[in-house]
């Protein structure tokens, strides 16, 4: 089993060092991927989920960013205590990822050619005229014309630009992909397109992937596990199943009370009450305490371990097996 | 892009034209003409004055500044009164001296500025970005001519090592080459420094090192390329500024320049010399300002693709 | 965005402000309070020093004397003390430093406001006449202008002050037209302000920062120009210790009296030094985006 791992983050701690005081991203958390699998790591904007990607590339920005502890192996070698020219091998081959926002992830000078060609170059060896050519091939694969290849990012629309950060991101064909919020700036129609694209791509290479959203929906459609992560922390981790449709954390069932109905729609949004809470200064106890509607005094003041509840699923409460606890999942996914 | 370029240089006449105006109307104001400049002692006060009649000296300044034009497009700049020679002629001779020291000076400057203002980009709020800030600062706040003073203490006064005036051998152009780029870079290394931290920050630079890129090409190859346009700006306006004519550094070192040329024109009143070589002087660094607005268009796709439309 | 908000919910705020991130900033104060020092002491050496016996008496027996106890610079050619000639002549650097700014800022920025404000043919005629005059370079526009006027340290105020309008007439122009269209100038004529009490009440606060950055960076950069104009012969005239004119007399005593020239460079470079310093920090804590 162990060899199968493609990732595996243990206790990862990252902070930031700001004036304002130092926020806590990510607070401790595990993750274990294997080959082949995909993992949605779901939560809210601010909940450490790129911060986590970053750091699984050790690209954490600095110097604000700092890796406090944990260790993070990929493929059984720890990320965090590499050497750069280690590290510069890993990226794009190893692990590689589609970001955010296509608007500014592109650099605007050169020809997205140039720069999907780039990785290839590095990674694979090859002349520049063979990199080029692959270029063109990769460009194909993500449904671009051949003849856009010589185009600047200023000339494409904002899905065409999402497509060629996909590109740059498969033309390695690395064995874990990092794909964070990939659709998100994109038209609906388009967002379908793309995860096919990702999902055809993954079964013909083999890859793992880390899927980094706030949409529940794609999480259901393109993922094997879920960590639900909530103010730095994962709160609730397991199969698909075992999230969905035993969902045993607080949080994670105000996450699916929130979404919109759409067999019952006159049914109500039900939003999570309050706000999260400021990172730089975390409650003392469970980090949700302040808007759990189960939460009791003790939640507040004690830090909640993880409990697993079977071989797969994990919940971080310590009221999960109490009686008068029950979760109410209004929406049947 | 070729219509571009044409649009450009036509733009550049009517702006020409204004200096031109300008140019003569300011040397106008100043006292004293060619006329006291060539007699001087050897006619009175009565015969320049007849003198200056016959050749029109007293028609309204609009009428002799058509008639300099008119001259002017004919390739005719007037005589110098002091070297009896034509001044377009003179100009010329001394320019490749200028553009000599000119380049040298900003070659000098950017191999100060762009390595230190990236590093200090890189390293920002360091030890190192504090201490080529500092330097930056000292540079700005140095006359460059008592800059080029002291190297001539130490070089040629002190150490021997290099000449200190004139243009006579390929060390010559060393000090003032220095002299010119330290005084430029100062300026660069902020326009360098501050240009990449708007720059380093960007997300494309995240998804480069995303791909393996080591940090060296992220920074000279990718973050470089992009912070390019505001130094090249700055480097062409020193550029321009130098073509005219370092005045004082080609002074402190007798360089035999067109910046020398002018000053002396102005210290013996030679008037025609004068207006020949400021016009001459605002044309080249117009045209310089020009051909940078064009060397963006390469440097920078999405301006290039602005100007195809 | 926020600074603006500030800026109009009342003046005190944004100044408290940019007091507070000034006082931050190590560099700038140092640079002040040498500036502080340097301009008591061009103000206290003008009344202690008598002009005719210190200043410019020739004292030939003391001629050309190398650093020493008595004279802490030493003397140059006429065997006059450098050091209270340096001394002495601190206030014609920073009266023409300022002069020339207060020139050049009053006419830049009428015009540049005038250009911002009304836009059309008034912005077009304004802005084209900066063009023309922006290309001629600067040193040799200000030596047309000093030659024109004579050789005098008013005609040098002026020169320097010259040369930097055009870019005066294009900050304030840029800071003008950023405020032209808020709705509170909208506001403003709505009630029936005539246009005068606009611009003086609603458009010159709102465009003051950036020209006063500006202002604060040209005054080092004037006293600079000043100083080479001096240097080459086109400055105060003689026997007045302008420190270019000082560095200009020490250039034929290069190889032997090299404080002639040394000390008065150094002079200034502390004196443009402070300026930037302070400069500096006024453009940070003005404007917080800028700072990194």
């Amino acid at each position: 089993m162990a060899e199968e791992l493609v990732l595996d983050i243990k206790d990862l701690v990252v902070r930031y060092d700001t004036d304002a005081g130092s926020v806590k991203a990510v607070n401790g958390i595990n993750l274990k991927l294997r080959r082949k699998r995909s993992i949605g790591l779901v939560g809210e904007t601010g909940a450490g989920k790129t911060t986590t990607a970053l750091a699984i590339l050790n690209l954490v920005p600095e110097p604000a960013g700092v890796i406090k502890n944990g260790s993070i192996l990929v493929d059984g070698k720890n990320i965090l205590a590499m050497s750069e020219s280690e590290l510069q091998k890993t990226r794009g081959k190893g692990v590689s990822m589609i970001f955010q926002d296509p608007m500014t992830a592109l650099n605007p000078v050169f020809t997205v050619g140039e720069q999907i060609a780039e990785s290839i170059r590095i990674h694979e060896g090859v002349s520049e005229k063979e990199a080029m050519r692959r270029a063109v091939e990769m460009l194909e694969i993500v449904g671009i014309a051949a003849n856009r290849v010589n185009d600047y990012p200023h000339q494409l629309s904002g899905g065409m630009k999402q497509r060629v950060v996909i590109a740059i991101a498969l033309a390695c064909r690395a064995k874990l992909l990092i794909a964070d919020e990939p659709t998100t700036a994109l038209d609906v129609t388009i967002q379908a397109q793309v995860l096919e694209l990702i999902r055809s791509y993954r079964e013909k290479y083999d890859t793992a992937m880390l899927l980094i959203t706030h949409d529940l929906g794609i999480v259901a459609e393109s993922c094997d596990e879920v960590a639900v992560m909530y103010a730095g922390n994962i709160v609730e981790y397991g199969t698909l199943e075992d999230v969905f449709n035993q969902t045993k954390h607080p949080y994670t069932e105000g996450l699916f009370n929130s979404l919109p109905n759409i067999i019952e729609r006159r049914s109500k949004l039900t939003p999570i009450p309050g706000m999260v809470p400021d990172p730089t200064e975390l409650p003392e106890g469970c980090v949700f305490a302040e808007r759990c509607a189960y939460a009791t005094d003790e939640c507040g003041k004690t830090v909640q371990a993880d409990q697993w509840l079977s071989d797969t699923h994990m919940v971080r409460c310590s009221r999960y097996c109490e009686p008068d606890f029950n979760i109410i999942r209004r929406i049947k996914t | 892009m070729h219509r571009y370029v044409f649009k450009r240089i036509l733009l550049l006449i009517p702006i020409m034209l204004a200096v031109s105006f300008v140019v003569y109307f300011i040397v106008d104001l100043a006292p004293g003409d060619d006329i006291d400049a060539i007699y001087g002692n050897e006619l009175t006060a009565e015969q320049k004055d007849e003198l200056r009649e016959e050749l029109g000296y007293n028609d309204p300044l609009v009428i002799r500044y058509a008639r300099y034009m008119g001259k002017l497009l004919t390739g005719d700049m007037g005589t110098s009164s002091f070297y009896h020679e034509p001044v377009m002629k003179l100009y010329f001779s001394k320019f490749p001296a200028t553009l000599n020291l000119a380049f040298w000076g900003i070659i000098v400057a950017l191999l100060i500025a762009i390595p230190l203002g990236i590093i200090a980009a890189v390293h920002q709020n360091t030890l190192i970005d504090s201490a080529s800030m500092i330097l930056g600062l000292l540079g700005m706040s140095m006359p460059n001519f008592w800059f080029g003073l002291m190297l001539i203490i130490l070089f040629s006064l002190t150490l021997g090592w290099l000449p200190s005036f004139g243009n006579e051998s390929w060390t010559s152009v060393i000090l003032p080459a220095v002299t010119v780029g330290v005084g430029q870079a100062a300026l660069l290394i902020r326009t360098t420094r501050s240009s990449m931290l708007e720059v380093i920050r960007q997300d494309y630079l995240r998804t480069v090192r995303a791909k393996g890129v080591n940090e060296r090409t992220v920074i000279y190859h990718h973050a470089l390329r992009n912070a390019l346009i505001p130094i090249i700006t700055a480097a062409g306006t020193q550029l321009g500024i130098a073509l005219g004519g370092s005045v004082v550094v080609e002074s402190v070192f007798a360089w035999p320049g067109v910046g020398k040329l002018t000053i002396d024109a102005f210290n013996t009143r030679d008037t025609t010399l004068v207006v020949g070589c400021l016009i001459l002087t605002t044309a080249f660094s117009s045209i310089l300002m020009m051909l940078i607005d064009i060397i963006y268009a390469f440097v920078d796709p999405r301006i290039k693709a602005r100007y195809m439309n | 965005m926020k600074k603006r908000s500030k800026k109009q919910s009342g003046g005190k705020g944004f100044w408290g402000e940019v007091a507070k991130e000034f006082k931050k900033n190590k560099g700038a104060i140092i640079g002040l309070i040498i500036f502080g020092i340097i301009i008591f002491a061009a103000i206290a050496a003008m009344f202690i020093l008598d002009y005719k016996t210190q200043i410019t008496k020739l004292n030939l027996s003391e001629a050309l004397r190398p650093v020493s106890s008595k004279h802490i610079f030493g003397t140059d050619q006429f065997g006059r003390d450098i050091f209270l000639r340096i001394l002495y002549g601190a206030h014609y650097s920073l009266l023409i430093g300022v002069c020339a700014v207060v020139i050049s800022t009053l006419i830049g920025s009428i015009l540049g406001i005038l250009a911002g404000y009304f836009g059309g043919i008034t912005e077009t005629l304004i802005m084209r006449l900066m063009d023309i005059i922006s290309p001629i370079p600067s040193v040799l526009l200000a030596i047309c202008i000093a030659s024109a006027f004579g050789q005098s340290l008013y005609s040098l105020m002026l020169a320097v002050g010259v040369i930097s309008v055009p870019s005066f007439a294009r900050v304030a122009r840029a800071g003008v037209m950023t405020v032209r269209d808020q709705e509170y100038i909208e506001a403003a004529k709505s009630q029936g302000a005539s246009e005068f009490q606009i611009i003086v009440e609603h458009v010159i606060p709102n465009s003051l920062p950036p020209i006063l950055v500006q202002a604060t960076m040209r005054v080092a950069s004037a006293i600079i120009s000043a100083s080479s104009l001096s240097f080459l012969g086109l400055g105060v005239p003689a026997p007045q210790p302008e420190w270019g004119g000082m560095l200009s007399e020490g250039r034929n005593f290069l190889g032997t009296n090299t404080n002639m020239t040394l000390f008065p460079g150094i002079a200034i470079m502390i004196t443009v030094l402070c300026i930037n310093l302070i400069g500096d920090g006024v453009r940070d804590a003005m404007d917080p985006r800028l700072k990194r």
